[in-house]
């Protein structure tokens, strides 16, 4: 697609100095920066739209936005998934109100313009007052996005024509998403439902706290933890054995203990029945991988998509504006998980992480604060510190990306805005540079690496 | 047999004398003055040891879409909780550290359209109520919940346990940015 703003002389630098590990406030605030963001970044990033289980049939919908554009996505008679935006061309209204169904047709309210699931025009209501040449059926279909693509079920979608394949976005990133998306036969799925609420904060807030931000947890959520686990405080955190690891602006951070994550869901059969599978793990995805599952761990995917692998929270921080965000909270598991697991995955994440879990609770209002404050304009000139660990970097022989030795430490947060940095400066997606340079070029399946990265 | 009263409402039902209704009344409103005041000792002590606590997330959906978002309970839930879990959540607040909590959120719960039916055991009663949850915490923080609820009370020696509650929120995305609250 066309966006007139791109190209313009890019300024975005001077709002931070990721070597000296600065950030200007009004990134987080300022409502001009927000407008650049869903350009720059939110109609040209690949975003996450659906996982492949919310679409078993075709026919089988769901409604989300990419950035603000409200769109639809759909199973189509072929297996494949369709994205387009839920507006209908002749007079914008939208065609859908559901947030998920199964249906034949989207009918628009307003004139009855009607559309097959592939987006088509059918047909509109009093079709006779078009006269022959007023209308191009095949010119006035739902806007379909540029690309749809999955990765192990997980289903993105994107605006933007040229750029990144899927793959190339997601990159060496592969190789740590396998651990949640691929840590058993069978995939995973989410639970039914969709859980939203609203924050009065900007959207970098979530996804730079689950990105790295591991430092918060032992402080921040001290009562979740000890409610959760009979008054026991925070696991300690090993800073020789845990890491960063940064992909693209995507994030990983993560201990190697095994056990951390599953801990503080409180769920004592979930933790068995990892523990049961854990060897079948370490067959799949390698020693190293298996050890990492389960630990004290958070993770990003640029933009917008955040989880817990271990505690099996997965959410999209959906911008609503430059000081609010709406959260959609999901539930995934692994679909050979026995009914009784994921009923106890379930309940697990809706006491820690749904909008009245014992940790969710502590984070809403830091993040609401952290943005609100900005609307006084000295203090919005104010630069936020994001040095820590900056000194920490290390060459790891198995694990791919930026890695930094140390949990507690700002470098997936920094890695985060580097990223969108060169996608607010870029005028061509596919100059960017890579971040760093791909280990696993041409690998198709990490599960199959040799050697090296199958440790 | 010694199957707890479901939820579902078969009809069958009697309406409550005047005196019955009263008493489900005012325990209501005692339970919302418990919640009110951060009286968390006393709503445990109305609530039964074998409570089930429910508030399913429901999303919009099309008429004809006939997924039971409401009795399936392995879907998306903002509670589904026993009466060990909602102690579970309830001992954050005494650690010391829940720093949202700190200082205190306002609560007024306010109860209304009171229904009280007898069920087919002689000491369990089906009892329909709406309610207005407003919360206010530091400076302007504030917002509402509206939903309705759907209860099983049991008497015992005099006074009545929670049983069963199904709280359905009205809202699809909860415009809040936590649910630090009971309903």
């Amino acid at each position: 697609m066309r966006l007139e703003r791109i190209g313009r002389e890019p300024e975005f630098s001077r709002y931070m100095d990721l070597k000296e590990g600065w950030l200007d406030r009004r990134i987080f605030s300022d409502a001009e920066i927000y407008e650049e963001e869903l350009y720059r970044i939110f109609a040209r990033s690949w975003l996450f739209v659906a996982h492949e289980s919310q679409l078993p049939k075709a026919g089988d919908f769901l409604t989300t936005h990419m950035g603000e554009d409200a769109v639809i996505v759909t199973r189509q008679p072929d297996g494949s998934i369709k994205v387009y935006l839920n507006s209908c061309p002749h007079r914008g209204n939208k065609v859908c109100f559901a947030d998920a169904g199964n249906t034949r047709r989207f009918v628009c309210n307003y004139h009855g313009w009607a559309f097959n699931t592939a987006g088509e025009l059918q047909g509109m209501h009093e079709e006779y007052c078009y006269d022959e040449g007023d209308i191009d059926r095949k010119k006035n279909g739902l806007r379909q996005v540029a690309r749809v693509g999955s990765y192990k079920g997980l289903v993105f979608a994107t605006f933007a024509e040229d750029g990144p394949s899927l793959d190339a976005w997601l990159g060496d990133f592969r190789w740590y998403l396998d651990m949640l998306l691929d840590n058993e036969e069978g995939g995973t799925e989410l639970i039914g439902g969709c859980i939203k609420s609203v924050i009065s904060a900007n959207w970098k807030f979530g996804v730079e706290n689950f990105i790295g931000d591991a430092y918060h947890a032992g402080w921040t959520h001290d009562s979740g933890c000890r409610s959760m686990n009979n008054g026991q405080p925070f696991p300690p955190i090993d800073m020789d054995n845990s890491y960063h690891a940064s992909v693209n602006g995507h994030g990983w951070e993560f201990g190697t203990e095994g056990v951390g994550d599953l801990f503080l869901l409180g769920r004592p059969k979930v933790m068995e029945y990892y523990e049961k599978i854990r060897p079948k793990m370490a067959d799949r995805l390698g020693t190293m991988r298996s050890q990492i599952f389960g630990s004290v761990a958070s993770a990003s995917i640029f933009p917008n998509v955040s989880f817990l692998p271990g505690i099996s929270t997965f959410r999209q921080w959906q911008p609503k504006g430059p000081m609010q965000f709406e959260l959609k909270t999901w539930v995934i598991v692994n679909k050979a998980m026995p009914d009784d697991i994921k009923d106890e995955v379930t309940k697990g994440v809706m006491q820690t992480f749904g909008p009245g879990g014992t940790f969710e609770m502590d984070d809403g209002e830091n993040w609401e604060n952290c943005t609100t404050v900005n609307r006084g304009v000295v203090t919005r000139h104010e630069k936020l510190h994001y040095r820590c660990g900056i000194g920490r970097q290390i060459d790891h022989d198995t694990l791919p990306g930026i890695v930094y030795r140390g949990q507690y430490n700002d470098a997936n947060q920094r890695g985060f805005y580097q990223r969108w940095l060169d996608m607010m400066e870029a005028t061509d997606l596919g100059a960017m540079p890579p971040r760093p340079e791909p280990r696993l070029t041409g690998v198709a399946e990490t599960r199959d690496l040799p050697g090296l990265f199958a440790l | 047999m010694n199957q707890t009263t479901t939820l579902e409402r078969p009809r069958t039902g009697a309406t409550a004398s005047l005196e019955l209704t009263h008493a489900l009344t005012q325990t209501l409103y005692r339970e919302a003055r418990c919640l009110d005041d951060e009286d968390y000792v006393g709503w445990v002590a109305m609530l039964a040891d074998d409570l089930h606590y429910h508030m399913p997330g429901i999303e919009t959906r099309y008429r004809r879409d006939t997924t039971d978002q409401v009795t399936d309970l392995t879907r998306m839930a903002y509670y589904n909780d026993s009466l060990d879990e909602i102690k579970k959540r309830l001992t954050r607040l005494e650690t010391g550290t829940a720093w949202s909590e700190d200082p205190a959120t306002r609560y007024a719960h306010i109860v209304t359209n009171v229904e009280v039916e007898h069920t087919d055991k002689a000491d369990e009663f089906r009892v329909f109520s709406n309610f207005y949850a407003y919360r206010n915490r530091n400076e302007r923080d504030e917002d509402s919940l509206i939903g309705s609820r759907i209860d099983i009370w049991r008497e015992t020696g005099g006074a009545y346990q929670l049983v069963k509650r199904r709280i359905i929120l009205k809202h699809n995305v909860m415009l809040s940015k936590n649910l630090n609250i009971y309903l």
